[in-house]
């Protein structure tokens, strides 16, 4: 089935050529004068360095190992999202700990390395669907770069800090002594 | 001056002669064209040095070039048995039309009376008194050049068009 | 202004020759590097970008970008120079001085500014004083030749792309020097002159008295070949990306490059000087009779800069135009528009006006 398409009726106007060219320019330069009058706050471009992008919710950026008020880590080694990982990117070292007073008696689990390979990892977001206990997430940050390999292998401590910063907490670097019990915690 | 300009006209003739190349030795002749401007200027003919500049190295030596381009045959054949004895007539031959060319400028009557009263010096040409020249005193000559090149243009469409 | 005069009475004319020399070709030449910026900058605006704003002098001093042509500047010469294999190697070197130089020569008849007396002796701002019976024929040779710098850079690179973009670029040029020297010529003749002085004088100071209400046909096809001249984008044929990579600056890399593009700004300063002096009054001030000599000058300038800035603007208005189409326009319009203009102004002028 053929489609009759119609050709453009051109007036002796716009044969012209002039006219329409002119028209074209007229619609540049109303172009050239908004975008000149426009504050750099307004326009469409981001300028990177000093503006950034707020990403929309459901991005998934850097991860996060989520803790406790008081700062303990929330995740208890599962080894869930190491299974669910399709990069295989993390890889993790579970250790038990108790402590008398504050355990009651039990024991539990917690990781004593934590480490997330930043160049495998793919960003899906299986890791924070698999988790049972919310301990990971992936946020907003998107700026991932480092000049050496190493600098992307994130440990324990790296993670539980990336957004620190950001939420104004404070940075952590060892465990410490929950001043709770976890199991009345977790109902 | 003028050694510069015959210098660079001769150098560009003689390039142009020379050059294997056929899209070098172009440009050879159009430094040639430009001695020749430059000897247009030294004889108080400005409009005749902006007119050479503008018809010969801009158009039609462009346009050489752009055949020479669309062929695509940038080396000179090679030619395929030498024959001495017309090289060497054809060089004595153009010798003696040059040394008779040469001669009879001397010994015309006009270079004689130049010699003993001096050469006036030339009024400077503009473009108004190249209009009234050819408008007012070669008028025929100059309908006749424009027919002429009509009847060419007419007989190179005609020629081009395979069905009027 | 009467005291910077007076010291010309000290020196020798032939320093006032260099000092114009310097100050035109200085002129021009950084008015072409600033409009490689002002391109850039323009087309990103019109497109609703911001364009090079980031190079900063000493890494602080941003002055919006302008610091980018000299951070261009040093790119480029530092660039490693490549020469093809199969390339012609000397006129390799010399397609960019080729490209160079006609764009910068034809500037030198066109006057800037007014012509001033000061103790006995005329000095006229322009490189060639009027009256030297060139006159407005020498930008149009030396537009002539401007060809060859596109031609030699194209054949010498040895590259088909180059080929085909200096083979359309000549056939263009040639094509569209016709219509344009016609219109030149119904200039000449309404002004009774062919000196650029005679002209601007014959255009009066009054905007309404310019070439441009006299004869708006001529200055179509006169605008629109300087387009074709300066191989600009309506009729990019020489470079024409979007077909034949770069065209016949496809081999050309570092500081020879460098002087291919800014060979193009620079003829885009001579075009727009041009159209200045031939159709809007060239030095003249609109509606002051006898203005004082910086004050023509920055007239002029004025328009130079406005001008140049309508090539940029229409660059990025209206796209490329296919082959045939520039042929069928130069040859089928752009002519005989340019002919009926002659025509109609000679008849104008037979009926006495």
């Amino acid at each position: 089935m053929g489609v009759v398409v119609k050709k453009a009726e051109l007036s002796w106007l716009d044969r012209t050529y002039v006219w329409p060219v002119l028209k074209g320019m007229a619609i540049t330069f109303d172009h050239f004068i908004k975008q000149l009058f426009t504050p750099t706050s307004k326009r469409y471009t981001i300028q990177y360095p000093e503006m950034k992008k707020e990403m929309p919710d459901g991005y998934r950026g850097l991860h996060e190992l989520k803790r406790f008020e008081d700062g303990a880590i929330k995740c208890v080694a599962c080894f869930m999202c190491q299974e669910a990982c399709p990069a295989r990117c993390i890889s993790i070292e579970a250790e038990e700990f108790s402590d008398l007073n504050i355990t009651q008696g039990f024991e539990e689990k917690r990781p004593a390395q934590f480490k997330i390979d930043m160049l495998r990892c793919i960003y899906c977001g299986m890791c924070e669907e698999a988790c049972p206990k919310d301990a990971i997430w992936l946020r907003k940050d998107y700026e991932l770069a480092a000049y050496d390999r190493l600098s992307m292998q994130f440990g324990k401590w790296d993670l539980m800090n990336t957004y620190a910063e950001a939420d104004g907490k404070d940075r952590i670097s060892q465990d410490p002594t929950p001043s709770v019990p976890r199991r009345t915690i977790v109902m | 001056m003028f050694i510069t300009f015959a210098l660079i006209t001769l150098l560009g003739a003689l390039g142009m002669l020379l050059q294997k190349n056929v899209i070098v030795a172009g440009l050879f002749m159009v430094a040639a064209f430009f001695g020749v401007a430059g000897l247009f200027v030294l004889l108080a003919n400005p409009v005749a040095a902006a007119l050479q500049i503008i018809v010969y190295t801009g158009a039609i030596m462009v346009l050489v070039l752009f055949v020479i381009m669309m062929l695509n045959s940038h080396e000179e054949e090679k030619a395929q048995s030498s024959r001495p004895v017309q090289r060497w007539v054809s060089v004595a031959l153009v010798a003696a039309l040059a040394f008779g060319a040469v001669k009879l400028v001397l010994a015309s009557p006009g270079l004689k009376a130049l010699a003993q009263s001096g050469a006036a010096t030339p009024e400077a040409m503009t473009l108004q008194k190249v209009g009234v020249t050819l408008f007012a005193d070669h008028l025929l000559g100059f309908e006749v050049a424009g027919l002429l090149l009509l009847a060419a243009m007419i007989g190179a469409v005609a020629l081009t068009k395979r069905n009027l | 202004m009467d005291k910077l005069a007076s010291l010309l009475h000290t020196t020798p004319a032939i320093a006032w020759m260099v000092l114009k020399v310097v100050i035109v070709f200085a002129g021009v030449m950084s008015l072409a590097a600033i409009f490689t910026w002002v391109e850039r900058r323009g087309s990103a605006m019109i497109q609703d970008r911001i364009g090079p704003n980031r190079a900063a002098l000493f890494g602080k001093i941003r002055i919006i970008g302008l610091a980018q042509i000299l951070a261009d500047g040093i790119k480029m010469f530092f660039k490693e120079d490549l020469i093809p294999a199969a390339a012609n190697r000397g006129l390799f070197f010399l397609a960019p001085f080729l490209a160079f130089v006609p764009a910068l020569l034809g500037f030198a008849v066109i006057p800037f500014g007014k012509s001033f007396v000061s103790g006995g002796t005329t000095y006229h701002l322009s490189v060639l004083d009027p009256g030297n019976g060139m006159g407005m024929l020498y930008p149009l040779a030396i537009g002539g030749m401007a060809v060859y710098g596109v031609l030699v850079a194209a054949w010498s690179s040895n590259n088909k792309w180059s080929i085909l973009g200096g083979m359309r670029s000549s056939a263009a040029m040639v094509s569209y020097e016709i219509g344009m020297s016609l219109a030149v010529v119904s200039i000449f003749m309404t002004a009774g002159g062919y000196d650029p002085a005679e002209i601007i004088k014959a255009q009066g100071h009054q905007p309404w008295t310019w070439n441009i209400v006299r004869q708006p046909l001529g200055f179509i096809v006169f605008f629109t070949c300087m387009f074709a001249e300066t191989n600009r984008l309506p009729f990019d044929f020489a470079e024409g990306e979007s077909e034949i990579v770069a065209g016949f600056n496809t081999e050309f890399g570092s500081m020879k490059y460098s002087l291919m593009a800014l060979a193009e700004y620079s003829h885009m300063m001579t075009a727009s000087a041009l159209i200045a002096t031939l159709y809007f009054g060239g030095w003249q001030v609109p509606f002051v009779k006898d203005p004082s000599v910086l004050l023509s000058v920055a007239c002029f300038v004025v328009k130079l800069v406005f001008f140049a800035w309508v090539f940029v603007w229409i660059r990025w208005t209206v796209p490329r135009f296919r082959y045939d189409q520039l042929m069928k326009l130069g040859w089928k319009r752009m002519l005989p528009l340019s002919m009926v203009n002659l025509v109609f102004h000679a008849w104008r002028m037979s009926q006495g006006h």
